[in-house]
């Protein structure tokens, strides 16, 4: 009787040793594929040169054609009249930039798989949602340095303030998320397609217009003086949980995306 | 669209149409349906009264019954693509082929219907909001969100169509952009129009005391009328989109055939 309660109780810790040694390997195959994305990247720089100087080229086109609106005045709902190139329409005009950045480069993670037909190793060698996790990270890790790089220029260019400092560094990384788990699923999503290049920006461009919505709103917040702190809490928590959402969508469907 | 099927998707993929497809059939009640849409069409203009707190005697307001049920049928039609996009990928994993086909026919269907219902809307709103307010377009959180939705819609079908040979491949991305698509379509209801005031009479509807019997009288038939309509368009078009599929696949079948004999004679 003993034994068999012994003998129970080892099986399931070696059940749940498993477990947890599965769990370890999921976790070591993403981290593998983020470092061999990293390697790769570093050796090539493909989606970084595409990324970076597709967003210096916008930032300064941005910069000539805005310059006639610094002095621009608008009338607002209540009839004041208000700079029209104020803060949030300064922060939404870089968030329009960043996600066209995105969506210029972004999608190497995959179509280079595709293309140089390492995605068959990758499926035999990785579960899908590491490869899933992997392609995340790398792309959030690529999209937050550019965003890092990117926000002080555009900020000397066009005098876009800071506003709170904690509020906008979470704003900038919430809004990073949304944008680079929404660029990566529908890069799994186009890169198998005939002209995916094309095809990248008119599926994911409209998938992000209501995530754009979001940010507005909340660095229209970001700016107005006297906000309360739980209006900060409430817009950038938006802008937050799209992301999530999106991350939790796309890891119990990218089974279904992989398999081929 | 689609040229050419993988071979050994043939004998499984295909989907012999059936005689009826669904409960409803039968000419009754398509019949119906004609008579239901004449009622809401002479009904709008001789029944309803002109509504207060709209200018020119109230007629703008007629437009309520044929704006607002297709602006309820573009959305449930989006929730119905994704519930035949959550059966075709349950399908799909437990290896029914031809189950999974017939519902990524449907959830496609859904999707293009709800793009047609949506156009609608937008156009019948925007032809209120030209007569009504003034300008024919002046991003009121309503006009944005159905844009967004109608450009949900639209990146659905390109998809869609840049994935045309392949069966197997269509229906899983198909069905998993739907499934991506639905967050930003939730915030769509739930969050933006709460963070821009609007000028679109909602309360008016949501609130029955608000609408004359005259209205009632006419509203909810049109109701039943274009949810009905929807119903019958969206029979048709599962039935051509299958019977298209079953005359490729048996064109392919036919064609491989011939091949087969020929190489047998040489």
């Amino acid at each position: 009787m003993l034994t068999e309660v012994g003998a129970a109780q080892a099986s399931a810790t070696e059940w749940r040793g498993s477990c947890l040694k599965r769990q370890g390997e999921w976790f070591r195959q993403a981290r593998t594929i983020l470092m061999k994305d990293l390697k790769a990247e570093l050796r090539t720089r493909v989606a970084l040169c595409a990324v970076g100087v597709f967003t210096f080229a916008s930032l300064l086109l941005l910069a000539l054609a805005t310059e006639s609106l610094k002095q621009e005045l608008v009338a607002d709902p209540r009839g004041v009249m208000r700079p029209a190139w104020n803060a949030p329409a300064k922060m939404g005009m870089l968030w329009v930039l960043l996600c066209f950045a995105a969506f210029s480069g972004l999608s190497h993670a995959f179509v280079h798989e595709e293309e140089t037909g390492t995605a068959f190793t990758l499926r035999l060698y990785a579960s899908p949602e590491a490869v899933y996790a992997g392609k995340l990270l790398f792309n959030l890790l690529l999209l937050c340095g550019v965003a890092m790089v990117v926000t002080p220029i555009y900020m000397a260019i066009t005098g876009l303030p800071i506003g709170q400092p904690i509020a906008f560094l979470v704003l900038m990384l919430s809004g990073c998320l949304g944008l680079a788990s929404t660029a990566t699923i529908i890069a799994a999503l186009t890169s198998k397609a005939r002209g995916s290049g094309a095809l990248y920006g008119a599926v994911g461009l409209p998938t992000l217009v209501v995530f754009l919505l979001l940010l507005l709103n909340a660095a229209g917040s970001l700016y107005m003086r006297g906000a309360p702190a739980i209006l900060h809490v409430k817009n950038i928590g938006g802008v937050l949980s799209f992301g999530v959402l999106i991350v939790a969508v796309s890891a119990l469907l990218f089974n279904y995306v992989w398999e081929d | 669209m689609m040229t050419a099927i993988h071979n050994k998707e043939l004998d499984e993929a295909q989907v012999r149409p059936e005689r009826r497809s669904g409960t409803l059939s039968g000419a009754w009640w398509k019949i119906g349906v004609g008579l239901l849409m004449t009622y809401v069409i002479v009904g709008a203009f001789f029944i309803a009264k002109g509504a207060v707190g709209f200018g020119k005697q109230g007629d703008p307001a007629r437009i309520v019954f044929f704006h607002v049920p297709c602006a309820i049928l573009s959305s449930i039609a989006y929730f119905v693509g994704v519930v035949y996009a959550v059966l075709c990928l349950s399908a799909l994993r437990r290896g029914e082929r031809s189950k999974a086909t017939l519902h990524d026919i449907k959830s496609a269907t859904a999707m293009e219907l709800g793009f047609l219902f949506c156009l609608l809307a937008t156009v019948t709103g925007s032809v209120f909001a030209g007569v009504q307010w003034g300008s024919f377009w002046n991003w009121d959180p309503r006009e944005t969100s159905i844009v967004i939705m109608l450009l949900l819609y639209a990146s659905y079908l390109v998809l869609r169509g840049a994935l045309g040979e392949h069966l197997d491949r269509r229906q899983r991305l198909s069905s998993v952009y739907a499934l991506v698509a639905l967050v930003p379509a939730q915030y769509l209801i739930w969050a933006v129009p709460r963070l821009v005031q609007t000028m679109h009479p909602t309360t008016t509807l949501s609130d029955p005391s608000n609408t004359s019997l005259s209205y009632k009288l006419v509203l909810y038939p049109s109701f039943l009328a274009f949810t009905l309509l929807f119903v019958w368009l969206f029979q048709l078009r599962v039935r051509q989109v299958q019977l298209s599929l079953w005359q490729r696949t048996q064109k392919a079948v036919r064609q491989e055939h011939f091949a087969e004999k020929f190489k047998e004679k040489e």
